[in-house]
């Protein structure tokens, strides 16, 4: 079943000379389940395709259904609870609110869907032994290394377990070891627990887990690849 | 409700989690916002309220008894003392006569008739000296010699502004009389009679009309201005609760007495001459007027400080909207920062104002040529100025996190404009 169905997709940036057509017609579907990494050098259109899949963003011509639901027409408050029942997320710079504690910070998506406090931190608890930094609760995130970091910010995203991860670039500010626990934690999820995932990545090492890769240039998929 | 607990949760941390001492630093600005609106206004007003309570101490009394409009003098004067004596609430009153005198200093000396006599009109107050300390503690404004011996004849207490010394000059147009000490001899002189007396005392006090009076036993005047009637002037009373509502409540009984037909019967407050109530009304005008400013200056600094701290977690902020969170979450969150030093300062500001400003105030008075000023700080007031200052801080909070928040939430968490 196709969770993701984007057609036509377009996304143009500015106006008249100063006009830039970064995506020139993307069609792309996403099974349940399924782990999709969409890879392309700088400037290829890969996050701006992500930022159209994920609600992030709205195309300036195309559809995107997304679990049945048609997101184009959605007023900014819909988007926002869509994106909170229905969406993760993985940013490339971790993203936490500095304020608060790891498990605050994986909480936070919790409360505001309704969880009540002992409930949600319950849950946060969970999900942060789920990435494997069991004891971490209460640090803030200036205690805590990237690679750290990074698994809190997975753990948010997964914590409300959400029907599509997104990861934006989540080794990028990592180094080689803490990029490749990063990786395998987000295989995991979607091994064992069928999590669907689309991530963005310039690194085939980190792609070579999914499968399917979406190979984009200029504005344009370029090649699909079935890994499995 | 859930973006209301998420938004207390996001802006509690952050206040727990600032830096102390800019924290340390917007509090105290706020605090001073608070200073500023409470007691600019409340030292102008109290410069009134200054003047008001020392003609309540040093003239009027709690309760002044005068004459009816169309009579000279109170009628069945020992009626009323017989009343008043009668009654519990009245802890003491003062009985007093008045004559328009003229006092010569310098008979005694002046050897060139062509030279003019040091005379002033002034007038003179009759009382019982014991009586009038228990009602106005006269005694204690005795700034040069000494108050009235009941015991003793031939003494007077001269008002302070019948002498040159006193009056710095602008008693020019009035007229003074000069080099005259304690124990020096004047001459009153009341209807074409005139009696020598010693100056046993000099009176200052900034209070309606004490220190432009002179004093002396109430026989001894009635004595010089001839006159047999016992019917008084003016009778001033105390009462053991000096409060404007017991002031109130005898007034009634006394007028429930019948003495409103013998004689006027008002209120200290009451009492109280026009522009005084009218200096007030401005006085208060212009401090609510240098508060408004304040609290401008004051919503101005919070819209700033809220404008950075949102504009520098932009991105925080979009991703926030990213992950899902109710814009309204992050709104509240600085609301209540704002909220939080708005009323940190504030509550800094009233620990200030009622620990220590107002004890202050009161134990060393603003000395003014016309009162002495003190800090009035009506509870009720503060309180409606706190909720403007707080109410206004909350809006200025909000409106810089609601400019931020509202952007498009991509650019934000892009850092794009």
């Amino acid at each position: 079943m196709d969770i993701i169905k984007a057609t036509n997709i377009h996304r143009k940036f500015g106006s008249g000379d100063l006009e830039s057509h970064v995506l020139k017609g993307i069609d792309i579907t996403v099974r349940e389940g399924e782990f999709v990494a969409i890879m392309g050098k700088s400037g290829a259109g890969k996050s701006t395709l992500m930022y159209q899949l994920s609600v992030l963003d709205e195309p300036t011509e195309g559809s995107v259904i997304i679990n049945d639901v048609d997101v184009i027409p959605l007023s900014e408050s819909e988007s926002t609870a869509f994106r909170l029942h229905t969406l993760g997320y993985v940013f490339q710079n971790y993203a936490l609110v500095p304020d608060l504690s790891a498990e605050e910070n994986v909480m936070l998506p919790l409360l505001m869907r309704g969880n009540d406090w002992g409930e949600a931190k319950k849950l946060a608890r969970a999900a942060i032994d789920g990435v494997g930094m069991e004891g971490k609760y209460t640090n803030l995130p200036a205690e805590l290394s990237g690679g750290e970091q990074q698994r809190i910010s997975i753990a948010r995203a997964v914590a409300g377990k959400p029907k599509i991860l997104f990861a934006d670039e989540p080794t990028a500010n990592l180094d080689t070891v803490s990029g490749t626990q990063v990786i395998d934690l987000i295989t995991d999820l979607n091994r064992n627990d069928g999590q669907t995932v689309v991530m963005v990545t310039h690194e085939r090492e980190y792609a070579m887990g999914c499968d399917r890769i979406i190979h984009m240039e200029n504005g344009l998929v370029t090649d699909i690849e079935q890994l499995r | 409700m859930r973006a209301l607990r998420i938004g207390f949760l996001l802006g509690f941390r952050q206040i727990q989690r600032a830096n102390f001492w800019t924290t340390a630093l917007i509090i105290f600005v706020m605090m001073l916002t608070f200073l500023n609106l409470i007691a600019v206004s409340g030292i102008l007003v109290g410069l009134i309220a200054g003047s008001e309570r020392a003609v309540q101490e040093k003239s009027l009394g709690d309760i002044i008894i005068t004459p009816l409009e169309n009579e000279e003098q109170i009628l069945q004067t020992e009626t009323i003392r017989r009343i008043l004596d009668t009654l519990p609430e009245v802890s003491s009153y003062s009985i007093r006569y008045q004559e328009g005198v003229r006092l010569t200093a310098n008979y005694k000396t002046r050897r060139d008739l062509n030279i003019e006599p040091n005379t002033i009109g002034t007038q003179a107050v009759g009382i019982d000296p014991i009586a009038e300390n228990a009602v106005t503690a006269l005694a204690e404004n005795i700034v040069e010699g000494e108050y009235l011996n009941p015991d003793e004849s031939g003494y007077i207490i001269v008002g302070a502004l019948n002498l040159d010394r006193y009056t710095a000059g602008f008693a020019d147009i009035t007229g003074s009389l000069e080099d005259v000490y304690p124990g020096d001899s004047l001459r009153a002189t009341i209807n074409g009679a005139s009696r020598e007396f010693t100056v046993k005392g000099i009176v200052n006090a900034k209070a309606g009309g004490v220190a432009s009076f002179i004093y002396l036993p109430e026989n001894e005047l009635r004595r010089l201005s001839n006159s047999p009637s016992r019917n008084a002037d003016e009778i001033a009373i105390r009462l053991a609760d000096t409060s404007p509502e017991t002031a109130l409540l005898v007034k009634s009984v006394l007028v429930n007495q019948g003495i409103d037909s013998f004689a006027k019967v008002r209120t200290f407050q009451e009492a109280l001459p026009k522009f005084i109530t009218d200096i007030k009304q401005t006085f208060n005008i212009l401090g609510t007027f240098i508060g408004a400013v304040g609290i401008i200056v004051a919503s101005i600094t919070i819209f700033i400080i809220i404008f950075i701290n949102a504009i520098s977690r932009r991105q925080q902020i979009g991703i926030l909207k990213g992950i899902g969170i109710d814009r309204k979450a992050i709104e509240v969150a600085y609301v209540l920062q704002s909220a939080f030093y708005a009323l940190a300062g504030s509550l800094l500001g009233a620990l200030v104002t009622y620990g220590i400003l107002i004890g202050y105030f009161d134990r060393n008075p603003i000395d003014f040529p016309f009162s002495d000023g003190i800090l009035v700080a009506e509870p009720i007031g503060t309180f409606y100025r706190f909720l403007i200052l707080f109410v206004i801080t909350l809006f200025a909070g909000f409106v810089p996190a609601w400019i931020i928040v509202k952007q498009n939430t991509l650019n934000s968490i892009l850092g794009r404009k």
